[in-house]
Formats: structure tokens, C-alpha cells, sequence
């Protein structure tokens, strides 16, 4: 097991190596000059002086490598830069917003998983009954319909009209709130994948034996098939970690409440080269951290998987 | 002891209960909620647009300000006189405190600046790099690089807050709130400034809302006492709702096309001439809910505003069309040598009331001939600063520090860095040369509405719309009246909890 932790490790570091250096490229050649809007933006004179002033002190004026490698070497040490927008270190930014962040994009994961199971279980239970018409409905549903545009009829339907919560003030009730919102999002899907490995189950010749050693259908789904099911459910949260950042960043935005996708907005029109390139290390590492989990949980559900 | 009728003891106590009960939300203490779309992003005075900022969130003052009249008058300063070319004397008011007690003098003041000048390359746009001498407490010897005519403009320029620095080096403001915290992008929690005036006031919470709409919501929900730059396509809905108050007001900003003259079809005065003539500017009011429609460069309250309406006549704009050669074909477009008279408008997202005017102009040049295609961008500035453009509708504020030179110098001076108009004239160059020359109020009045005048006849930029703005107010601040655009959005006066007898 040490040996898959630290096999994971280094392939995480990696992966998160390629990712920052794809990163700055592509950050370092987005369109638009940050200093011309950085001297638009603050009506600075726009002469030479000025402009190779800013690029001096941004270090725009150094050779791509040579950026890249300083950046790297900043960053891994603890010095994400300084938000040329607010004038504050970027990580001082990121660890003040990263817990709200990170409590309603796990939260919402953690939810939509616990509710998926229940939901999944009595879907399968009586394939067509109204728990499996429900999850289909959920699961096409929140396809089609954007976690954004949810949020504001709750904004005006519990806000506005029946004002049960106050939706902008950053308030236990709003943050509840998202974190349904991202969990709704999610649950119908992991229903679904749950329901339809527990059905796989009702086909094989063990799971037929348990039926006839007398137990109940419920009894035998749950004793033969839910560990299976809980596997292929931990499976497709993989992807669906990525679902939880978008929807948590537009709730952010949304309903006004401090995390880092709501300083990231903000940035992306600014430029602001150190908050962007923090946002996606971030992103990438939340990405690969639950992928590394998922991988390790289910080498400990299924012990095949060492040998 | 008299015996007292019981019903009058009843009367007395219910009298004092709605007394206490009128005065109760006037005197609360709970913090006044405020909306806004923006928010200051760092608490350092030079960065950024921070000087802007702390001024708006009623953090900072400046020597000079631009009052509700639209005239310059003194803050912290008493004021200001020229010894020289380069050299004024700046009095300070007496008795002012900063946030935390000091005494605000004129050592403490110059360093502030001199801090200012050292980092932000804005604050020394006009006057260049300024140096302050403290000639006693409340008296300020400042040195220019460049002449200014009228430092007070200088001033009231918005990198221009005035502040002190403490030991540890950080800016301490003399503004009726003082920053409890910040959170960028977010919200800002504001402290009563107890070295003000000695007025009571509530704390107060500014929030950032993403977009004017989400806030809209916020403020239908009860969520704010002041929500400030509602969207004009709410305003129906939310006057309809008795329990809330919306307030238009004036704004410094201003509406506009600038007319490329670069362009084959705008290289013709006559056709400038006449698009300037073919738009209804009334129907442009109408269509973004509000404001009036513009006289000139500048907002109806400045004294350099010309009075006389511009003309609105769709028939002499067809003649002057004629006159250029441009013949009404039968599809109802003119031509000229086969050539049908086409033109580009752009405009950018994110004024939404120019996206609002854009069809609207598009109609009325339409029913003079001229063909237009319109387009919305995003990077406004970098395709006006292509040329790729015949109109581009454009939003400005044209005296931010109540004085008219720069956006004459900055827009439309021969070569002014911002002349998306690519307008060239000897003429009106050597009139707006005049504001070098000359610091008194008047003549730079007449030197503006000189200018203002050659701009009719060359017609560069076509004025639209002097647009009016919107905020909503609780009960609890429907005393609030706004204005001075977005300069002044958090003022004394606000958070007052004095109770006022009648």
C-alpha cells in the first residue's frame, strides 16, 4: 500500500508539473496586454516610460523560460505573487477563501454521495417505481438545467417572495443552500450509476443463490451488491469533482458569498496573471487529490486490486 | 400624591412607547447594509484605482472635491493660493482628525502625498511630481513639476486622497467611516470614524454584487438599506412594490459616438453633420429609462454645459445628405458612385444602457438612408484604439474632478492618447490650449463651451444622452439623496443615528 501511496504521489506531481507549465502558457499568451489594461484601468499616461515601467516590475520584460521557472520556483516555496489588482499576496487571498470553497464543493459531493445511496437502492429495488422515475428525472434535470439559474428562482422564491432566508448575506442558511444546490446537481447522477450496478448484480449466480437461501430482495441487494455499487459510485465521483468546482464557483458568484471563484472573476478580466495561475494549480490539485483518494479507497474495497 | 386617572397613566405610556418606538430606528446601532457593484480591492492608496474607491466608500477625503452642484469646493482643505509658476500655498481646515486621533496637519498630509507621488504614475498625470513642504501645522507649500493653472482641480483628481502614515507604514484617512475589514471582491465592513465631526453614525456593510440584476434581488429581498446602480429594466417591478423606494439621479457621466474621421464615409463633415442631426435623442431617454438628453460633453449640472438643446431634424440631415452626393436609392439606402452609404456601430457589454441605444440609433440613421451594422464588444478599448469602427457608442465621465481640460486634452485634442475619433483640428487644439493658460473658473468655462461649439460643427463625437442612474432605499435611508456619480456613494450624512427633533 505504501508503495501505490507513493506511486500516486509522484505521478500527481507530475501531472501537476504539466499542468502549471501548460497553464502559464496559456495565461502568458491570453489576448490582451495586462498592462495596457492595467494603464486603461487606472488612466496612467500611456508612453513608453510608463509601459516598460510596469513591465519591469511585472517581469513581462523576461524571457517566457526564465518567467515560468521563477514563477515555479515562487510558488512551490510559498510565494504565489501579488495580485496586481489588489495589491495583496495571492496566497493570503486563496487560504482565507479556500475553506468556504473547498466546505461547499466536498460538502455538496459528500451530500449528493449520501443521498445517492438511498435514493439509488430503492431505485433499484423496484426498477420503474416512482424512487427510479424520480432519479431518472433528477439526473436529466439538473442536465439541462444550470445550477445558476436554479439558485436564482430559490433566490426569488425564498428570498424574495416568502424571504425564509436573506440570500446575500454570506449566512449559514446561504451556504446550506449551496451546498444543496452542488449535491442536487450530483445526486441524481451517482443514483443512477449506483442503481444501475446494483441491477448488474441481480444477474449474477450469487446474488441468485441468496434469493434462494431465503433472503429478501432488499436483503440480498444490500449484503451482495452494495459493496460493488458503493465502488462504481466512488468511481463516478471522480468526474464528478470537476461538475462540483463549476457549480460552486456560479453559486459563488451567485449568491455573493467569499470564496475563491469570486475573486477569480474578477481577475480573469484584469489579467491578473498570479491570481489565474493560483486558481488553476488549485483546481488541478483538487482534481488529483480526489482522484488519489477515490484510487486508494477503492484498492482498500476491493483487495484484488494489490495483487 | 395627587391621585392620577388611570386612562391618562395608559395614555401617557403609550405615548412614550411610540415615542420610543419613532426614535428606536433612528438611533439603532445595526449596521447599515449597502450594496454596490464594485469594491475597493486594497486598502494601499496608490493602488489601483484605490484612490477612487476609499473616497466612494466615505473612507477618504480629498483636499478638493467636486460638490453636489457639480461645483470645485474645498474638504480638508481651507484653500489654495499660486505664488508662482510652479509653487502654491495650500491652507489646511483646522481642527480635522484622522481615524485614530491624530491631529491632521500639514506634515502629516505632505508625507501622505509624497508617498503618492513616489508609486502611483496617475496622481502625477496633470502636474507631474508634486513636492510638499510643511510650512507650519496647517500650511502645505506645494511645488509642481508641470504649470497648473487650478491646482484645486489637481486636488480633486481621485488618486489625490489625502492620508497619513502610521509606524507600521499603514494609511490612516480622515473619512466618517474608517475600514474594519476588507474582504476583495466581497465585502467591506466599515467602522464609524469617531474623530469625524462627534456625529453618531451605524457601522456600515458594503457588499459587491457580481451584477446589478443579483443585486436587485437583494435589495426585493430586505437584504439592503441601499442598493446603488439599480439596472434600468428593474425599475418598473420594483416601483410597483409600495415597500420599496427607488431614486434617479444625474450622473457625470456621459453618452456619446465618437465618429471616426478616418473612415471614407465620416472623412465628409456633411455626413457627420448629419447623423449628429438624424438621432432622436429623446427616444434614447426613453429607451434606457432614464437622464435627458445631452446638450454637450458634459452632465446638465456643470457650470461649462451649454444650456440650448442639440437639433433634432431627420429632414436637414437628409438634405445635408443629399448635398454630400449620397442619393436615396429604391431600397430606401443611399449611394454614392454605387456605393451604398454603410456604417459600423459598436458599443461594449458592459454600460448596458449603450447596448439599449444601439438599435435605437441604428433606426433613426436608417430612416435617413444610412445602412448600419451594429456590433457589441468586448475589449471596447482595443477596437477603438484599431480604428476598426465607424461609431462607437461610448460611455464617460467628462469631469471627474469638475473641471473640463482633461477629457478635451485626453479625447479629442489632435493628438490627445484616447482620440478614438482620430480628430484633427488646428482650431479647436489652439482653443483648448487656452486651459494652460488660465486658472480662473469662468474663462475655463468659456474656453469649454468654445470648444464644445467646434465640436458641434466638426462634429468628431456625437453627445447623446446625459444619463441618470439608480438606487433603491429602505425605509431606514430614505433620506438618502445620491449624487456625484459613483465619487460619492458612502457620505457623512448617511449613517447619521443623531435623532432629529422635529
Amino acid at each position: 500500500m505504501t508503495g501505490h501511496i507513493v506511486r500516486i504521489g509522484l505521478r500527481s506531481a507530475v501531472s501537476l508539473l504539466a499542468v502549471s507549465a501548460l497553464a502559464f502558457l496559456v495565461v502568458a499568451f491570453m489576448p490582451s496586454d495586462p498592462v495596457m489594461i492595467a494603464i486603461r484601468a487606472w488612466n496612467l499616461p500611456v508612453d513608453e516610460t510608463t509601459i516598460n515601467a510596469l513591465r519591469t516590475e511585472w517581469g513581462l520584460d523576461r524571457p517566457f523560460p526564465a518567467r515560468y521557472l521563477s514563477w515555479l520556483a515562487d510558488f512551490v516555496t510559498g510565494d504565489w505573487g501579488r495580485s496586481f489588482r489588489t495589491g495583496e499576496p495571492v496566497l493570503n487571498e486563496f487560504s482565507s477563501r479556500l475553506p468556504l470553497s473547498l466546505g461547499i464543493g466536498l460538502g455538496g459531493l459528500a451530500l449528493a454521495a449520501l443521498a445517492a445511496v438511498p435514493l439509488g437502492f430503492t431505485a433499484a429495488l423496484k426498477p420503474g417505481g416512482i424512487a427510479d422515475r424520480f432519479s431518472r428525472l433528477l439526473a436529466i434535470t439538473v442536465q439541462a438545467v444550470p445550477a445558476f439559474w436554479l439558485g436564482l428562482v430559490l433566490i426569488w422564491v425564498l428570498g424574495v417572495k416568502l424571504q425564509l432566508i436573506s440570500p446575500f448575506s454570506a449566512g449559514v442558511d446561504v451556504i446550506a443552500l449551496a451546498i444543496g444546490l452542488v449535491a442536487l446537481h450530483s445526486t441524481g447522477m451517482l443514483a443512477r450509476v449506483y442503481r444501475r450496478d446494483l441491477i448488474e448484480q441481480t444477474a449474477q449466480p450469487y446474488y441468485r443463490t441468496a434469493l434462494a437461501k431465503g433472503l429478501t430482495r432488499r436483503q440480498a441487494l444490500w449484503r451482495h451488491g452494495h459493496r460493488s455499487a458503493i465502488y462504481a459510485l466512488l468511481s463516478a465521483m471522480r468526474s464528478e469533482a470537476g461538475w462540483a468546482i463549476g457549480t460552486t464557483a456560479a453559486l459563488e458568484v451567485l449568491f455573493g458569498l467569499p470564496g475563491i471563484s469570486q475573486f477569480l472573476v474578477q481577475s480573469i478580466s484584469a489579467r491578473d496573471y498570479f491570481v489565474l495561475l493560483a486558481y488553476i494549480m488549485v483546481v488541478a490539485s483538487w482534481m488529483l487529490a480526489v482522484n488519489a483518494s477515490v484510487e486508494l479507497t477503492l484498492r482498500r474495497l476491493d483487495p484484488r486490486a494489490d495483487r | 400624591m395627587n391621585h392620577v386617572p388611570r386612562h391618562a397613566l395608559a395614555a401617557a405610556t403609550a405615548s412614550a412607547v411610540a415615542l420610543l418606538t419613532a426614535i428606536a430606528p433612528a438611533t439603532a446601532q445595526e449596521a447599515l447594509k449597502v450594496g454596490t457593484t464594485f469594491l475597493l480591492g486594497s486598502t494601499d492608496p496608490t493602488a489601483g484605482s484605490a484612490g477612487w474607491a476609499l473616497t466612494s466608500h466615505g473612507i477618504g477625503e480629498k483636499l478638493f472635491m467636486v460638490d453636489k452642484d457639480g461645483n470645485l469646493v474645498p474638504e480638508l482643505a481651507a484653500q489654495a493660493e499660486r505664488n508662482s509658476e510652479l509653487e502654491w500655498t495650500v491652507t489646511l481646515r483646522s481642527g480635522r482628525y484622522f481615524s485614530d486621533g491624530t491631529p491632521v496637519t500639514a506634515a502629516a498630509i505632505g508625507e501622505g502625498f509624497a508617498n503618492t507621488f513616489e508609486k502611483s504614475k496617475t496622481a502625477a498625470a496633470t502636474g507631474g511630481k508634486l513636492a510638499f513642504e510643511a510650512v507650519d501645522d496647517l500650511t502645505l507649500r506645494v511645488t509642481t513639476e508641470k504649470p497648473v493653472p487650478l491646482i484645486q482641480a489637481l486636488f480633486a483628481e481621485w488618486p489625490l486622497v489625502a492620508y497619513m502614515l502610521d509606524d507600521a507604514g499603514e494609511a490612516v484617512y480622515t473619512g466618517p467611516y474608517a475600514i474594519a475589514e476588507l474582504k476583495a471582491d466581497s465585502h467591506l465592513e466599515l467602522a464609524p470614524n469617531a474623530h469625524f465631526d462627534g456625529t453618531e453614525r451605524s457601522p456600515i456593510t458594503l457588499r459587491k454584487f457580481g451584477d446589478a440584476q443579483t443585486m436587485a434581488l437583494a435589495f426585493e429581498a430586505g437584504g439592503l438599506d441601499l442598493a446603488f446602480g439599480l439596472p434600468s429594466e428593474v425599475l418598473s417591478r420594483l416601483k410597483a412594490n409600495p415597500d420599496l423606494t427607488v431614486k434617479s439621479f444625474q450622473v457625470g457621466y456621459q453618452y456619446f459616438g465618437f465618429l471616426n474621421t478616418a473612415r471614407p464615409a465620416f472623412s465628409d463633415p456633411l455626413v457627420r453633420q448629419a447623423v449628429d442631426l438624424a438621432i432622436d435623442r429623446d427616444q434614447l431617454v426613453a429607451a434606457i429609462n432614464g437622464g435627458q438628453p445631452a446638450t454637450g460633453a458634459f452632465a446638465p449640472y456643470f457650470p461649462f454645459t451649454p444650456a440650448e438643446a442639440r437639433e433634432f431634424d431627420p429632414e436637414k440631415a437628409a438634405r445635408l445628405l443629399d448635398k454630400a452626393g449620397w442619393v436615396v436609392g429604391p431600397n430606401g439606402i443611399r449611394s454614392k458612385g454605387g456605393a451604398p452609404l454603410r456604417l459600423e456601430a459598436s458599443t461594449y457589454p458592459q454600460r448596458p444602457d449603450l447596448v439599449t441605444m444601439l438599435p435605437v440609433v441604428k433606426a433613426a440613421l436608417a430612416r435617413v438612408g444610412i445602412d448600419v451594422g451594429t456590433r457589441v464588444v468586448e475589449n471596447a478599448n482595443e477596437v477603438a484604439a484599431s480604428g476598426e469602427f465607424d461609431m462607437f457608442l461610448w460611455a464617460q465621465h467628462t469631469a471627474p474632478s469638475g473641471d473640463p481640460a482633461f477629457f478635451f486634452h485626453s479625447m479629442l485634442r489632435s493628438d490627445g492618447p484616447l482620440n478614438h475619433a482620430r480628430y484633427g483640428s488646428e482650431e479647436f487644439d489652439a482653443i483648448i490650449a487656452g486651459f494652460s493658460t488660465s486658472g480662473d473658473l469662468e474663462r475655463r468655462a468659456e474656453i469649454a463651451l468654445d470648444a464644445q461649439q467646434k465640436l458641434f460643427e466638426d462634429v468628431p463625437v456625437t453627445f447623446l444622452v446625459s444619463p441618470a442612474w439608480h438606487v433603491g432605499v429602505s425605509e431606514r435611508l430614505s433620506g438618502y439623496e445620491p449624487w456625484g456619480s459613483d465619487y460619492h456613494v458612502i457620505r457623512p450624512d448617511m449613517g447619521e443615528t443623531r435623532q432629529q427633533l422635529p
